[in-house]
């Protein structure tokens, strides 16, 4: 039941080689060939890594101060980009929509627990045929899903308000509607995400030693308390891996905005796209549909700000309730 | 060197991985004296055939010069020719269209061409006025109109017939259509008269033009949405949508007005001459629909655009490169392009168009040119296109007043062009 | 031995309500774009709406008119096939190396690979795109590929896996003289089967359903992947649903058809990555 990071701590300690007894361990006979053989082994991921990942960043970080002519080229500017950023409103909304999506995209969390724990029920049937219904949407391609949503959400064909018309209600137009398209789209979020989430914590629920619950039962805890008091806390470095992915997911909300609120003159169109505009997407139109590719790297530099600092209030948070067994 | 260096490092990794690279073909066979190959890039798959088609035609008079046509697809032909502009790769000869021919021009990426037209006695008399004053830019001609669209209404004959409305005619009007409006659309069955759709071309530049108003001032220096003939172009469609003859933008978001048109929810659907390959291939139109002119409102309007050939200012053989752009503008290259493609500019080639579409009144879309508007431009089209998204949205979701949404719009357009 | 803990009576009822409703609403969705697929667009915008579609497979076929599918499906399958050959070789390589051969700079490097973990994809895109339009890859298979040959998250998945196998076992390979080369061939990389299987999964499933990186450099419809295809009908223009819901469902069917086949696989994987990752 070690969840991944206290894994991934102890083993990044672990890393720096542990001063071993020497004759305790057999060696190849040149520690050079050992040594050039891991660096050959490294080498494709390394360079490839570098080449196409680091080397990158770095750049984009140049880019950022730079300002790109309509053919080509690009001159330094300074900090030009990051003071038009400062006050553009498109990009201040994108950035408040993202923390909401962030936020409210929390709420799957409870969720998926609950239908753990409801899985995680001793001598249940069927839970492998349940575990495979939740899990479908996680294998199903997001643009698709998207599109299912979409449809699904139209003000006036979509089953959704036919269903709700049955009840004498009256839907709106979910993803056109300024009003509930953010919403509509969590909700989008949190399905397609509630299978992979419930696989995580069931595994986690599963590793719990069932002698806990035992003696719990012989001290006459009922079902509610073996789940505060063992479930939760037990479950908490699962908890804590969710809460971080689920985090960076939905700071870099792309897929869905661009197929249910459009992309292009499309979005542009779209009274509701303002309340849905992501910092990725914004991105994305500015770097490759409007070519300001300087301002676009300054944007996701402030994604990137976004990122360390969320993750960082959840790492330092995690000390207060991450218990690792 | 950067650039050096990432290069480098990507190829020596990438020979070290033995990826082959699929995407890396297209040799350029080097041009002598006499042997010359020029590229010619198209962004239209369709159009892919016909355009090998007139290569083929040029070749066989000039045997010296063979075309490579390029087709890169319309959603990145302006970024990658862009790229291409500036590593110097650009084609000899490419598409050119309205919004963006000013940019080039103005960057010196093509030639003009007014001294090569002067040279060989070339009568622009035969293209629509329009189309050469769109490829017009500081005095000087930078493109031969290809081809051109107007714009028309369609409307769906089972609904007129439903709602006991004539069939819109030659010479309606803004009455007419309103009457006619009024009469189509029954919103508790979700049928509109129209779709009061957000785009310029095939809506609000035509009624704009049509009230007597104005996008962009003659010189392409100032904002024609504070004027109040345009803002009552613009006020058409959002008076259609309060009325609830148009469906509002949250439902038109939810699905295109293309497609409700299609499944018989709206009763006319203002498009282009392009829209007779869809409407011809769709089940439903085919048999529904066809096309009748504008309604007159103060003026008769229509917006005309087309394409024009232009010939890079970098290439290595411009006298060949002029030579062919000549012949795209010929009347033989005309006649051949009218027969599979779009209406060609040259007058007196339109028929084979007509005979093709002929199940339409195709020629609504000809008669329009002799009453049509160029299609407004400015040196950074796409800058202000961007604003009148931004603004008009919030007056056709009712969310500001028209006015006050259109005097905003021509704040900030005028602050734009002012940057240019 | 004690009884695992009963849940209360009646509460097993509730259990099944509960678990059915919330399958419910998962499956829902796909029934739904399924009738829907089998529609004309007439039918599928009746209000109210039917439910019995009108059996239009044509509108699976229009799909193939719509977007150059075959081209699209090969495109992906194959593009998914090298990430996923890729990943596997090259990952397991590096974490090898990291897990169990001594070398100078070890925790250095493995401290940069982590850190490639760190950033967002964004912040790799625009030089990515530069790079790609340099070497002239821009709409061709080896842009959507090469890329995603590395993968820093793999090498740690896989390093992970190979630090909890016995240390013996290559100690024994060692003493029969065996170089590390072959102690990674044919000692390690047996063995670690279920972190490949592991890591392979999730990327097919991530290169399945890529959407941002295909979207940027392969423009020509004909280049593009699936993801990218069918997000390209989206749009103001194209709201045809019944034909949507077919390419979508069609693009989709070939992952959930491997993932009701290899189900048990895909639940561990990610149970894995999710402990281990």
């Amino acid at each position: 039941m070690t969840m991944t990071v206290t894994g991934a701590a102890d083993d990044v300690r672990t890393a720096v080689p542990a001063p071993v007894p020497a004759r305790r361990r057999r060696r190849w006979r040149h520690r050079g060939a050992e040594a050039a053989w891991a660096y050959l082994l490294i080498a494709p991921t390394g360079l490839g890594l570098a080449v196409f990942y680091l080397w990158p960043v770095l750049q984009t970080g140049y880019f950022s101060f730079t300002e790109w002519g309509p053919f080509g080229g690009h001159e330094w500017v300074g900090l030009d980009n990051y003071r038009t950023l400062a006050a553009d409103d498109e990009v201040l909304t994108a950035l408040r929509n993202t923390v909401a999506y962030t936020l409210l995209g929390l709420l799957g969390i409870p969720l998926a627990v609950l239908f753990a724990a409801l899985l995680n029920r001793p001598r249940l049937r069927g839970v492998s045929v349940y575990r495979a219904l939740f899990f479908l949407p996680v294998v199903t391609m997001p643009v698709a899903v998207a599109m299912v949503w979409r449809w699904l959400y139209n003000g006036d064909y979509g089953l959704i308000n036919y269903l709700l018309s049955l009840a004498g209600v009256d839907g709106p137009h979910w993803i056109a509607d300024p009003a509930t398209a953010l919403y509509a789209m969590v909700a989008v979020g949190i399905w397609t995400s509630l299978g992979y989430n419930i696989v995580i914590f069931l595994a986690g629920m599963q590793s719990i030693p069932r002698e806990y619950y035992e003696a719990a039962s012989i001290d006459g805890a009922g079902a509610l308390a073996q789940f505060r008091r063992i479930t939760l806390p037990l479950l908490s470095p699962s908890l804590f891996f969710v809460s971080v992915l689920s985090v960076i997911g939905s700071l870099q909300l792309f897929d869905l905005v661009y197929v249910m609120g459009g992309s292009g003159q499309a979005a542009r169109a779209n009274p509701a796209f303002p309340r849905i505009q992501t910092v990725v997407h914004l991105f994305y139109d500015k770097a490759f549909y409007t070519n300001d590719r300087g301002y676009a790297a300054a944007i996701v530099m402030a994604l990137l700000v976004l990122i360390v600092v969320l993750t960082a209030i959840q790492f330092r948070l995690q000390k207060r309730w991450v218990h690792y067994g | 060197m950067w650039k050096a260096v990432r290069v480098g490092a990507a190829a020596v990794l990438a020979a070290a991985l033995a990826v082959s690279a699929a995407g890396c073909g297209g040799e350029e066979p080097a041009a002598s004296d006499d042997k010359v190959t020029l590229s010619y890039a198209v962004w239209d798959k369709n159009q892919v055939p016909v355009m090998e088609e007139l290569a083929a035609a040029f070749t066989k008079d000039h045997p010296n010069i063979t075309i490579n046509v390029q087709l890169t697809p319309w959603a990145d032909y302006w970024t990658k020719l862009r790229a291409a502009v500036t590593g110097g790769a650009a084609p000899d000869v490419f598409w050119m269209n309205g919004p963006n021919i000013q940019l080039y021009a103005d960057n010196g990426v093509i030639m003009p061409l007014s001294d090569k037209v002067d040279q060989a006695k070339l009568d622009l008399n035969v293209y629509p006025k329009a189309l050469v004053d769109l490829y017009t830019f500081e005095g000087k001609v930078y493109g031969l109109p290809k081809d051109f669209d107007t714009v028309g209404v369609w409307y769906n004959k089972e609904l007129f017939d439903a709602a006991g409305v004539k069939y819109p005619a030659d010479g309606w009007t803004w009455a007419d259509f309103k009457a006619a409006a009024a009469k189509l659309s029954n919103p508790a069955k979700g049928v509109y008269a129209v779709g009061a759709n957000l785009a310029g071309q095939e809506y609000f530049y035509n009624t704009i033009y049509q009230a007597g108003g104005n996008v962009i001032s003659a010189d392409g220096k100032k904002s024609g949405y504070d004027d109040p003939a345009t803002i009552e172009g613009l006020r058409f469609w959002t008076d259609l949508i309060k009325n609830k003859q148009s469906p509002d933008l949250k439902t038109m978001t939810d699905t295109a007005p293309l497609n409700l048109f299609e499944s018989g929810k709206l009763a006319m659907y203002w498009g282009g001459s392009w829209n007779v390959a869809e409407f011809g291939k769709n089940e439903y139109t085919k048999t529904r629909v066809d096309a009748a002119p504008l309604p007159t409102g103060v003026k008769q309007a229509t917006i005309i655009h087309g394409l024009a050939n232009v010939v890079s200012a970098k290439t290595k053989a411009p006298a060949q490169a002029w030579e062919f752009v000549k012949f795209l503008g010929s009347k033989p290259a005309a006649e051949i392009l009218g027969r599979k493609g779009p209406i060609p500019a040259h007058t007196g080639t339109q028929d084979a168009w007509l005979t093709a579409n002929a199940q339409f009144k195709g020629k609504v879309f000809l008669d329009a040119v002799s009453y049509a508007v160029p299609y407004p431009v400015s040196r950074n089209t796409a800058a202000w296109n961007d604003e009148e998204f931004k603004q008009l949205t919030k007056a056709y979701s009712g969310e500001v007043e028209v006015d006050a949404a259109a005097k905003e719009l021509a704040a900030q357009m005028n602050a734009l062009l002012a940057k240019e | 031995m004690a009884e695992p803990p009963r849940p209360p009576r009646g509460g097993r009822t509730a259990t099944h309500v509960t678990l059915l409703i919330g399958a419910a609403v998962m499956v829902g969705p796909f029934l739904w774009q399924f009738l829907t697929s089998l529609k004309t667009l007439t039918n599928a915008t009746r209000v109210p709406p039917t439910f019995l579609p009108d059996w239009r497979w044509s509108n699976y076929g229009d799909v193939f008119e719509l977007l150059p599918f075959g081209d699209q499906f090969l495109n992906t399958v194959l593009m998914t096939a090298a990430r996923t050959a890729g990943q596997l070789l090259f990952c397991s390589m590096a974490a090898y190396a990291f897990a169990r051969l001594r070398f100078p700079g070890r925790g250095l490097l493995f401290g940069v690979f982590l850190s490639v973990l760190m950033v967002p994809p964004p912040l790799f895109v625009i030089p990515q795109y530069e790079i790609m339009a340099d070497l002239g890859w821009l709409n061709s298979l080896t842009a959507l590929i090469v890329p995603g040959l590395f993968s820093a998250f793999g090498v740690f998945l896989l390093r992970q896996f190979f630090l909890g196998l016995p240390k013996e076992l290559d100690e024994a390979a060692r003493l029969d003289g065996a170089g590390p080369l072959r102690i990674y061939w044919s000692v390690m990389l047996p063995l670690a089967r279920p972190g490949l299987l592991a890591l392979g999964i999730l990327t097919v499933l991530w290169s399945w359903n890529d959407l941002f990186w295909p979207l940027i450099v392969n423009t020509d419809p004909e280049q593009m992947t699936l993801s990218a295809g069918l997000a390209s009908l989206q749009g103001q223009f194209q709201t045809d649903y019944p034909v949507l819901m077919a390419g979508s469902l069609l693009a989709s069917l070939p992952v959930i058809v491997l993932f009701t086949v290899m189900q048990r696989h895909f639940i561990q994987g990610i149970a894995f990555s999710g402990n281990k990752g």
